[in-house]
């Protein structure tokens, strides 16, 4: 199968590899009077990325079919995963807007509806509320952290 | 000499109640995570490591021994009582704890753990202590081009060491050098991969790339899998764990033998020392050793104490092993290890030979947390909270890793208040879960990063000094050294069919 997860995964890879390497070529020769350049170094890790990139298509290419076929573990499951970094994701976004308490409390609750199911909500709210104020006391008063709050 | 005579006059430090607090802290976080199955001492050190800012480096660096020897035996709590080890290292315990457990003697299995973790902590501890010093005293012996050969050394063995996967080891050792690339070049004021974001120009920060490793990814493996633990909470409800029956009968210990301690240690700790074997390796050669020399093999894996004593006096050997490599020359040996580094770091203190000489008194107390962890933390823990201990299997997954992705995305906020650093925490995340999720070694990434700038560095400094003549690699007695370490290990984990792994080696 030419486009299972680990080879979109693999080919994505080999890509960025690619990128990277041309990014290192263009910033000039790799040897020059008879000593290394910021080049070098850059070139040689991205050729060889690209070797090893390569040798792993090679070998899922060369997989046999029943092998390529057989589900993983968690293949068709959940997609939670994508659903926690977009929660993380809008997190960090509204964190200095909304402040550290709001953006929080948010969050906290997103993740543990993700983590649970849709009931008792009322709780764990009041759970999420708890968890972001206890954070807040370890960060800003035992740690001396400064974080951000809609009232400066 | 005088720096034995430093970690013992140390002991005074654990005196003062902040590091008090901190090492016990440490030692209970360290013990809760790794008992939990799914969570592991790495993550508890990576979700600490922002706190470290506000604390003194000798503080910081005490709570870290302490998190670093509790993770090792804590494992051992699940392995032995519901037959899931907390931790991969505690995966050979659970052969002889678990039929322990079911026989009705699950806490003298635990009180067998506790002890082997013990001596071997200690041993592990005191070895560290006698030979880092000496260790430093050889590593100022080597010079510009045998840096570069040893650094190549640890990063190969690394590689090589993840037998079955090789090509995935290789790979991500080479993203975790493209990540070590991107910023100010060394040595020339040049910018790399920079792609004209500024924030990128001092490089990618140690903080965002432990904290999406370790802590990020986690919750998204977590999410994504979402392991069943019920009948694990289940099983924990007919368990029951008496203080009284703790303690080995002295008999049992007699039949262990002083040498299946003592040689399980050794083996631990020169595993230890290894880059990116681990505690999981450690136990299991200590383990299938402990089997081969035994007159009894056939009662391993039906409850025989020797098993425990073996396992877990080799993973917590390992603690001490693992610091000798990353005291003297800066190059962890593990993950754990590679957050210990990474604490030194930013509070701007460089690993390397020079570290024993110039800030033995930095180092001394964590060498004085590791022993009294391994002597007083472990048994005291085990019998104070022992009998409570298991309960905690059956804590919330929800909250819990709301609190980790909480502690994570704060933490990682809190090294430069800039919000560039979370973004790259979520990034770094998402990648080592893809890594991860596709059987890439997420360690040999770590170690590609941490070691690329030095590599790249000695390299080009090697190549100047001998005008560009390759050569130098095998003329200088110190790299030709390393490099037939190298080829001897190249030798012995790829030409040479080895040993079958453990599957709890294999694995992060």
């Amino acid at each position: 199968m030419l486009l299972n997860r680990q080879m979109v995964f693999l080919y994505v890879t080999l890509a960025v590899s690619v990128g990277y390497l041309i990014t290192a070529l263009s910033l000039g020769a790799p040897i020059a009077d008879s000593g290394l350049t910021p080049a070098f170094f850059p070139t040689l890790v991205g050729a060889m990325a690209i070797v090893f990139c390569s040798i792993l298509i090679v070998q899922a290419l060369r997989a046999k079919p029943e092998q390529d076929t057989a589900p993983s573990s968690d293949e068709g499951g959940s997609y939670t995963h994508l659903w926690v970094v977009a929660a993380i994701f809008l997190y960090i976004v509204a964190f200095k807007p909304l402040g550290y308490f709001l953006s929080s409390s948010l969050f906290v609750f997103a993740l543990i509806l993700l983590f649970s199911t849709l009931e008792k909500l009322v709780i764990k709210a009041a759970i999420a509320v708890a968890i972001v104020a206890v954070a807040y006391v370890m960060f800003q008063q035992l740690f001396g952290v400064r974080l951000p709050t809609l009232w400066g | 000499m005088d720096f034995i005579y430093l970690v013992f006059s140390s002991f005074s430090l654990l005196a003062d109640p902040v590091n008090f607090t901190y090492v016990i802290l440490g030692f209970v976080i360290g013990t809760i995570f790794a008992a939990i199955p799914g969570l592991t001492a790495t993550l508890a050190m990576a979700l600490l490591l922002p706190l470290t800012y506000s604390l003194s480096v000798e503080t910081a660096l005490m709570a870290c021994a302490s998190i670093y020897m509790a993770g090792m035996c804590g494992g051992s709590i699940t392995a032995t009582t519901i037959n899931i080890p907390g931790a991969p290292s505690s995966m050979m315990t659970a052969l002889d704890g678990y039929p322990m457990q079911r026989q009705g003697k699950g806490a003298l299995a635990l009180g067998h753990a506790a002890l082997g973790s013990m001596f071997g902590g200690a041993v592990g501890a005191l070895l560290l202590i006698a030979v880092a010093p000496f260790v430093a005293e050889l590593s100022l012996l080597v010079k510009t081009t045998g840096k570069f050969s040893l650094l190549a050394f640890a990063l190969i063995v690394v590689v090589i060491a993840q037998r079955g996967r090789i090509p995935q080891a290789g790979l991500a050792a080479c993203i975790g050098l493209m990540l070590a690339t991107v910023g100010l070049d060394a040595m020339e004021p040049i910018t790399r991969f920079t792609y004209g974001y500024s924030s990128l120009t001092a490089g990618i920060d140690l903080m965002p790339v432990i904290i999406g490793t370790f802590a990020i990814a986690e919750v998204m493996t977590q999410a994504s899998a979402r392991i069943d633990i019920s009948a694990a909470t289940e099983a924990v409800k007919k368990v029951k764990i008496r203080r009284r029956d703790f303690l080995p009968p002295l008999a049992d210990i007699r039949k262990i033998g002083f040498g299946c301690y003592f040689k399980s240690c050794l083996i631990g700790y020169f595993v230890g020392t290894l880059p990116g074997a681990g505690g999981s390796m450690g136990s299991f050669l200590a383990y299938t050793e402990t089997v081969r020399t035994s007159s009894e093999p056939e009662t391993f894996g039906r409850g025989n104490p020797q098993g425990i004593a073996a396992s877990e006096s080799a993973n917590n050997a390992v603690c001490g092993g693992a610091m000798v490599p990353m005291l003297t020359f800066g190059i962890p040996g593990d993950p754990i290890t590679a957050i210990m580094l990474g604490v030194l770091v930013i509070n701007g203190i460089q690993p390397g030979p020079q570290l024993m000489s110039d800030q033995a008194g930095l180092i001394a107390p964590m060498l004085a947390a590791l022993l009294f962890s391994a002597v007083v933390l472990i048994p005291l823990t085990l019998w104070m909270i022992g009998p409570y201990f298991i309960k905690i299997v059956s804590v919330r997954k929800d909250v819990l890793y709301a609190v980790i992705a909480l502690l994570a995305v704060v933490g990682s906020y809190v090294a430069t208040y800039s919000t560039f650093q979370m973004f790259m925490a979520l990034g770094m995340g998402v990648l080592a879960f893809y890594l991860r999720r596709n059987g890439f070694p997420v360690i040999t990434m770590l170690l590609g990063y941490i070691l690329g700038p030095n590599l790249e560095e000695f390299l080009r400094r090697s190549l100047a000094l001998s005008n560009g003549d390759p050569t130098t690699f095998f003329t200088n007695p110190d790299s030709l050294f390393f490099v037939a370490l190298t080829l001897v290990f190249v030798y012995f984990l790829v030409i040479r069919k080895p040993a079958q792994a453990p599957v709890a080696a294999k694995a992060d």
